[in-house]
């Protein structure tokens, strides 16, 4: 089984990429279960939303305690509480413009990836889920890149092309950056 | 990669698939206001009206003892009524529960379980509709997004079938927030489940009737005689609803599920969400030889106490796993268990405050339990999980 924690402030997305990310896994063949919590739908309180995905149904309704990779929205959210929640050696992007070498955490792989600069070279705004969304997927190795492309081509509400534009762009940048290391 | 899926599922949380269960059953009337975690059920009746897909009065009072009164008050006119709710808002309404069934009136309501305040808080926990079981309705609970479709559309059919309201349940965001594959019945197929049957009593302009009026002692406790006799028909109706939606989808029901129970040593009893991750521990005990079963109500009011003696009879132990507190007495299915099993041959009995207020219970923890708790002698006090 595939498990994914995303955290994000609310109004920034992250329920929707939740979404999102849940809806290529499952037109890509798998069985997903993806949900939020949040204490009170107030913008700028954290928001997670934690998604499993099995080639046979889910039955677990638990908390995800030991993901295999963590997206995170906000840099200012990326404490060890949130790590935690990911496995030893879990997949830890995280929106911001440092480099992976800023960060010191130990056990984790950690992708940073402007989010922030791709959505503004993409007319997107502060609006980063598709970028992010696109990143994400590149660096995990799934769901195909074109997957997510379908599915934020069904559920953008507005900006469709600037929204693909921001997330090829991304999806781009995170699998050229792994093709460089290896 | 191979699809698995049939292709007539689609992605649905466990709120919008409330919605489509009672977009497929066809209310007259729906009087709801909205508090989070519900919320997203009245949302998505709300689109389904806009999309002409709904035709339903859709009210929307100003407070939950409102929607409930206007949910009775349509009921007596012989419309089928819907309404939801969670929390804060069931406890609102809790004079007009009395009210609902002591006037008979075959109400569908979902309840999302959420924490009671004070503290204030959004947490799965069934405190809130739990304590509302002395009320006169028949209570189910639900463990995933597809059964709480499955089971607004039968509860329908067992409302309107003892003329008592009936309240479904599903935990906060673990149900109602999780979006998941869920295949939406046909609306034929609903139709011929569903069908209209005439009430025995009802209100129009022009039979000069009253329902609910003041009523001498003799009168008021024949009204309680009478709701005795149609709760001791609802678990046959359960049954029946559940076999007959098993023919009409391939989904079955009943008021209970006993998973893995054959030759079980050790069992757990829960009620809801908690069982999908009760099943992984079943299955995790069985793969390490311990031979563990889940027995999971769903009917809970009335209580199916003979069904439960019958599933639990010959297993040496139960661990009850309640996600609700009764302060000062523990978790309630523990204490309605023990009854049922009082002056019985049973298991000895655990019984755990299992996720109060929300907080997680993982798969390791159930199997951990099972482990210290096997040979261990019955508990009679509750004991809290960290």
């Amino acid at each position: 089984m595939l498990e994914i924690v995303i955290l994000g402030r609310g109004g920034q997305g992250a329920q929707t990429a939740g979404n999102q990310l849940a809806r290529a896994l499952f037109d890509e063949g798998l069985f997903v279960q993806v949900f939020a919590t949040y204490g009170g739908a107030r913008r700028g309180t954290p928001v997670a939303s934690s998604l499993r995905a099995d080639t046979r149904p889910i039955r677990l309704r638990s908390d995800i305690t030991r993901a295999d990779a963590l997206l995170c929205f906000d840099e200012s959210l990326l404490n060890e509480a949130f790590l935690r929640r990911g496995r030893e050696g879990a997949l830890v992007v995280v929106n911001s413009a440092r480099e992976a070498a800023d960060f010191t955490v130990a056990d984790r792989r950690i992708v940073p990836l402007d989010g922030r600069a791709i959505a503004r070279r993409n007319d997107m705004g502060k609006v980063v889920n598709s970028a992010l969304l696109g990143g994400f997927a590149a660096a995990l190795g799934q769901p195909a890149l074109e997957s997510i492309c379908a599915v934020i081509e069904q559920t953008a509400p507005a900006k469709v092309a600037q929204n693909l534009a921001a997330c090829r762009e991304a999806h781009a940048l995170v699998a050229g950056q792994l093709e460089e290391m290896a | 990669m191979n699809r698995m899926l049939n292709d007539d599922l689609q992605l649905l949380n466990g709120n919008h698939a409330v919605a489509w269960g009672v977009r497929l059953a066809g209310p007259d009337v729906a009087p709801v206001y909205p508090i989070t975690p519900q919320t997203p059920i009245l949302e998505k009746l709300i689109a389904f009206q806009a999309e002409g897909k709904f035709d339903c009065d859709l009210l929307t009072p100003e407070s939950e003892h409102s929607a409930m009164a206007a949910a009775v008050a349509a009921s007596a006119t012989g419309a089928r009524v819907f309404t939801a709710t969670s929390s804060q808002g069931l406890m609102l309404m809790h004079e007009l529960l009395h009210y609902a069934s002591g006037a008979r009136m075959p109400i569908v309501m979902f309840n999302v379980n959420r924490t009671p305040a004070a503290p204030w808080g959004f947490w799965p926990d069934q405190t809130d509709s739990l304590s509302q079981r002395d009320t006169g309705w028949v209570q189910l609970y639900s463990e995933h997004p597809q059964e709480s479709l499955d089971t607004v559309v039968q509860a329908f059919r067992i409302a309107e079938g003892c003329e008592l309201p009936v309240m479904v349940n599903h935990d906060a965001f673990y149900v109602s927030h999780a979006v998941e594959p869920v295949s939406v019945p046909e609306a034929e197929a609903v139709r011929d489940f569903l069908p209209r049957r005439e009430r025995s009593l009802w209100l129009d302009t022009g039979l000069g009737r009253s329902i609910g009026a003041p009523a001498g002692q003799e009168a008021w406790h024949a009204s309680r005689r009478e709701m005795d006799a149609a709760m001791a028909r609802v678990e046959g109706l359960t049954r029946e609803a559940g076999r007959l939606w098993g023919e009409a989808t391939g989904r079955v029901y009943d008021v209970l599920e006993a998973y893995r129970m054959e030759g079980a040593q050790l069992a757990f009893v829960t009620m809801g969400s908690m069982a999908g991750t009760a099943r992984e521990a079943v299955d995790a005990l069985r793969e390490a030889g311990l031979a563990a079963g889940l027995v999971r109500l769903r009917l809970f009011r009335p209580l199916p106490a003979e069904a439960l003696r019958a599933a639990l009879a010959d297993i040496p132990v139960a661990l009850v796993l309640d996600r609700n507190f009764s302060p000062g007495m523990g978790g309630i299915v523990h204490q309605e268990l023990a009854a049922a099993l009082y002056g019985h041959d049973g298991p000895r009995l655990h019984g755990f405050l299992a996720g109060v207020g929300g907080i997680n219970v993982p798969v390791e923890r159930l199997v951990a339990l099972a482990r210290e708790y096997r040979d261990a002698a019955p508990t009679h006090a509750p004991i809290w999980l960290e």
